[in-house]
């Protein structure tokens, strides 16, 4: 029936089910969030306002001045707090979707790897909407949408990798360790204060800015807000950095996943 | 013609010698020189063919290892040694409606479900219908299904794994579910799966329901097959041994 060689099929290699089963589980992390909430969609849109308003009130007057000149800070703020939260949700909701369906796993072949891209996608569909109060604030601050903008799915598809990668490292390690939930909350509470989200970069020390310039959600961050109003500078060198990065990371991930799954799955 | 053909299939369990259930303990018990790995063997060296049409029930202790072999079987754990060849598609019923979620619809979960044990959803859009009217519950199709009552959830999974009929259909521990109408209603459909030439195996401890179900009874224990034959002769051998 196919006689084309690349096929989604054979790049993922998932079949027309798995595909199919991938979509309903996003579909249904949506509708679980969404649908079901008193506030509905408007929840999304309105909790990284929230969050990018408390943070504004709080900073605004400490660094807003620090900023080059056309760069305005609301946006700045905003779009680290959706760049941010896709990237620990994600994260989070990845590692702990295998465990979560333990009972499906332990009964059904389904390939396990499913769960962990299901989740990453959909924290990668939650930024996207959360795109949109995002250009709100653009707008009202006096910026405008770069015709660069498309290049931020891209980088969010990027991450999505980037964040399944590391997804399917810790869900095995989840299951088999216990403790290392803790130790990866404690690690991400130190990666998110390493990454500028409400702060600029040039107010930071040497030292402490080559940590943050070498950390890979700088660079994805840089180049978000880059393409999305042109808000931060961004090199080619970034996109490359985070290129690698991120499908380092997952292929490592899915290896590292296939090597011990078999032995995993005993202790479910 | 064989569906289902094992052959000197082991599987093995590794475990450390301490439960290490966190990155502390086992770092501690490294430290010490107290590491060391033992296995634990589920399943030693079972070989065992299956016919088509055939039911064949599978029958032992607690921990002798038949959850295992149905594991094995449904493709989810693979076996340490030995081959195992299975002849077409197969649907388990191992713990009716594991993928149910109880925040979704009834409609959404018949969709999940269908699609977790393979099937192509669009195929199953048409269906639904039908699916609900078998498991009574079309009223109900666009609730959430944690405003079912127990039975409802229970005929639904029944209702969604056996519209269409698999090659091999494995069931554990799943006949007596709902009240008595739905108990002669299943078993009714369970017939016709039988008729219509499914293979099947199932896994209980209702040696009734063994004996009026199956052609033929594995038992299992401790991970080897004793005994292996026609129903009623293992059945009163499993009950005479004091099980």
């Amino acid at each position: 029936m196919k006689n084309h060689k690349f096929s989604i099929y054979t790049i993922t290699g998932f079949n027309k089910n798995n595909l199919q089963l991938l979509r309903l589980l996003i579909q249904q992390a949506l509708t679980l969030r969404y649908k079901r909430s008193v506030f509905g969609i408007g929840w999304t849109l309105l909790n990284p306002m929230l969050t990018s308003f408390i943070l504004w009130i709080v900073f605004s007057f400490l660094f807003a001045g620090k900023l080059q000149t056309g760069q305005q800070f609301a946006p700045y703020l905003m779009a680290g707090v959706l760049l941010n939260t896709f990237f620990q949700m994600g994260l989070l909701q990845s590692a702990n979707s295998v465990s979560g369906n333990r009972n499906i796993l332990t009964k059904v072949a389904v390939p396990p790897k499913i769960f962990a891209f299901a989740a990453a996608l959909a924290s990668f569909a939650n930024f996207l909407i959360g795109l949109i109060p995002l250009t709100i604030i653009v707008y009202i601050s006096g910026q405008g949408l770069e015709l660069t903008f498309p290049i931020v799915f891209i980088i969010g598809l990027l991450l999505a990798l980037f964040v399944a990668g590391i997804g399917l490292t810790l869900s095995i390690l989840f299951i088999r360790f216990e403790d290392t939930t803790n130790v990866v909350n404690a690690l991400l509470l130190m990666l998110s204060a390493l990454t500028p989200i409400f702060y600029p970069i040039s107010i930071l020390s040497k030292p402490v800015k080559f940590i943050v310039t070498l950390n890979p959600l700088t660079s994805f961050l840089d180049l978000f807000r880059w393409s999305f109003s042109n808000n931060a500078i961004a090199t080619w060198k970034d996109f490359a950095y985070i290129s690698i990065i991120s499908i380092g990371t997952f292929v490592f991930g899915s290896f590292f996943f296939k090597k011990h799954w078999s032995k995993t799955i005993a202790m479910l | 013609m064989n569906i289902i053909e094992i052959k000197n299939l082991s599987f093995f369990y590794r475990v450390l010698n301490n439960n290490h259930g966190s990155l502390k303990e086992l770092f501690r018990d490294f430290l010490r020189g107290k590491l060391s790995i033992e296995n634990y063997m589920a399943i030693s060296n079972i070989s065992f063919t299956v016919k088509k049409g055939q039911t064949v029930a599978i029958i032992g202790k607690n921990g002798a290892g038949k959850s295992t072999l149905l594991k094995i079987l449904a493709r989810v754990m693979q076996p340490t040694s030995g081959s195992i060849f299975i002849n077409g598609s197969i649907a388990p019923m191992i713990e009716l409606g594991a993928g149910f979620n109880t925040e979704l619809t009834g409609r959404e979960n018949i969709l999940f479900y269908s699609s977790l044990i393979g099937r192509d959803i669009n195929e199953v859009k048409p269906r639904i219908p039908k699916i609900a009217d078998w498991a009574g519950v079309t009223d109900h199709l666009d609730y959430q299904l944690r405003t079912y009552s127990t039975g409802m959830v229970a005929r639904l999974a029944f209702s969604v794994a056996t519209d269409q009929v698999p090659n091999l259909l494995l069931i554990d521990e799943i006949l007596s579910v709902g009240d008595e109408e739905f108990a002669i209603k299943s078993k009714n459909r369970m017939k016709q799966i039988h008729e219509s030439g499914c293979t099947m195996i199932l896994v209980s401890h209702d040696l009734d329901a063994v004996n009026e179900m199956a052609d033929e009874v594995i038992w299992l224990d401790k991970g080897t097959i004793k005994m292996i034959g026609s129903s009623s002769e293992v059945i009163s051998a499993y009950k005479a041994s004091g099980n």
